[in-house]
């Protein structure tokens, strides 16, 4: 039962994306929201931009500078802002493993997303408080996902909630509705190769999947065509990174997934209520196929084109 | 004529307006903004004449008896679900399981169905503009499935009996579904049927129906029923 939404804006307009997938999960909000996210991918950045959780616990601030001070020792940092335990800061060109190490080192933090362009807002509780909370409202990019949570089988907390990102992977992230059966002897394969696991939910596997096919030279539309054979049980999942959005469906077509091509944007949900609530009337909504796998290429960052023209 | 404005109010709201107009002798009844909303005209009872501009969400119309219903835009997961009898009308593209178990009645997607349209049908029609997605007609029992466009996999899986006409490609038969010819009277028929709600379809038409060898266990055919199940 938990509400996924995509939105890949191919006409750049004026309304920020953040708007976009808020009014989006807002209107699926009904489906009990134990927790909620977005993923936006924005103008970018020549290195990463981070977002870490720290632990809890009353020692928040002397955490963040601990945090803060391993990942100057690798690059110049840049725009650190800190919200309750979710710290953001920009960093240099790092190699993302090592940054990731260096950060997560006993226990320092838990890094939430890392991307040349990606971030991740997250947190429990329904939709509308990541706007008051975090201003996602204003949040830009060309495409994003949104998630909101009915938690069936792991624990309500920060790290368990969606959009999960990729570890290790910079800017893949994923949403994702449904069970992936068979994940925990996939977890178990991974775990022999060295892989961590953050959570015990299930959908953490499809970034881990993803993010492997990936480095052995796969296309996101490659990794994912292959994942609705490889993943067992039933699940529709968005997927997406800098330049490919897409999403994926299994092969018994059994969770729902709507998409409505525009001029001007693709939009997904499991729901139509959520395409309506962006679109209005001018679109024609399809049900996705079984086992079918859609991609679309994303418009590049803007910000960065600008900088390149100047 | 009502009209029935939904924005901004509750699908329970609607629905009990919707049935008082109706219980107070309403015909016809407009039901505007419906925005993709669920549930909406369920359990209909009267052949009252129903008109919903623009997409709704899932189950619309499901449980009616006797209602005329026209949706002019998409309809979500399972629309006239277990319909007994009446029509109901998507302009637009169906989600999964379009008239699903109906026991009587027309059902008409004039765009694409989605996944496991008419499974389960105790009787009755449903007609398909454009494509039908896997597993349409898995375990019917009665009635007719019309597909003007293309066919999905596993179409027509373990059905009882019923018909499925195709009039484009299928992309895979299911277990024990067998493709036969048109009778001249079956085509006259679908064509009438297509003509009376406007839908264009192709002018000849496959039929597809249960080869009845899994009506009844046969230990020597252990083979065909691992692959059914």
């Amino acid at each position: 039962m938990c509400g996924i939404v995509g939105y890949l804006d191919t006409s750049r307009g004026s309304r920020p994306i953040g708007t976009t997938l808020l009014a989006m999960l807002t209107a699926l909000d009904r489906r009990v929201p134990d927790s909620a996210g977005v993923a936006v991918w924005g103008e970018g950045v020549d290195g990463f931009t981070v977002r870490v959780a720290l632990p809890d616990g009353d020692e928040l601030a002397a955490h963040g500078t601990r945090v803060v001070r391993r990942a100057r020792e690798l690059a110049r940092v840049s725009g650190v802002v800190a919200h309750g335990p979710l710290l953001t800061f920009d960093i240099g060109k790092v190699d993302a493993h090592e940054l990731v190490a260096a950060l997560e080192r006993d226990g320092a933090a838990e890094v939430v997303s890392l991307g040349h362009r990606l971030a991740i807002v997250k947190q429990v509780g329904a939709p509308r408080n990541l706007d008051t909370e975090f201003g996602i409202g204003k949040l830009a990019g060309s495409h994003g996902l949104g998630h909101t949570r009915l938690s069936t089988e792991s624990r309500v907390d920060l790290s368990h909630s969606q959009p999960f990102w990729a570890h290790g992977t910079p800017d893949l992230a994923v949403v994702h509705n449904g069970h992936i059966t068979n994940y925990h002897r996939l977890r178990r394969r991974y775990e022999q190769d060295g892989v961590r696991f953050y959570t015990e939910n299930d959908s953490e596997v499809i970034g881990v999947y993803l993010g492997r096919k990936l480095a052995a030279g796969a296309t996101l539309h490659e990794a994912m065509r292959d994942s609705v054979r490889e993943l067992d049980g039933s699940f529709s999942y968005l997927a997406a990174t800098g330049d490919t959005f897409g999403f994926a469906k299994d092969p018994y077509c059994l969770k729902p997934l709507i998409v409505a091509e525009t001029p001007d944007a693709v939009a997904i949900a499991n729901e139509e209520i959520a395409l309506h609530a962006v679109l209005g009337n001018g679109y024609r909504a399809r049900e996705a196929g079984a086992a079918e796998v859609a991609t679309w290429t994303t418009p590049p960052a803007r910000g960065r084109q600008k900088r390149r023209a100047a | 004529m009502r009209t029935i404005d939904c924005h901004g109010r509750s699908v329970r709201d609607i629905n009990v307006e919707l049935k008082t107009a109706i219980g107070s002798g309403e015909r016809d009844v407009r039901l505007v903004n419906p925005d993709a909303r669920h549930n909406l005209a369920v359990a209909v009872l009267t052949d009252a004449r129903i008109t919903i501009d623009g997409p709704v969400g899932y189950y619309c119309g499901g449980m009616s008896d006797g209602v005329r219903l026209t949706v002019r835009g998409s309809a979500g997961w399972g629309v006239a679900e277990c319909l007994l009898s009446g029509e109901v009308v998507v302009e637009g593209n169906a989600g999964n399981g379009a008239a699903a178990s109906i026991r009587g009645g027309t059902v008409v997607v004039k765009g694409d169905a989605a996944a496991r349209a008419g499974i389960a049908m105790k009787g009755g029609r449903l007609v398909i503009g454009g494509d039908c997605g896997y597993m349409t007609g898995f375990m019917m029992q009665r009635g007719r499935i019309v597909v003007c466009g293309n066919g999905g996999p596993a179409l027509a899986d373990s059905m009882y009996e019923g018909v499925v006409f195709v009039g484009g490609e299928i992309a895979e038969l299911g277990n024990d579904a067998v493709v036969s010819d048109t009778t001249a009277e079956e085509l006259a028929e679908i064509h009438a049927t297509l003509e009376r709600y406007g839908v264009k379809g192709p002018d000849a038409f496959r039929k597809v129906a249960s080869g009845r060898k899994l009506w009844n266990y046969d230990t020597k055919e252990r083979e065909a029923w691992k692959a059914a199940l």
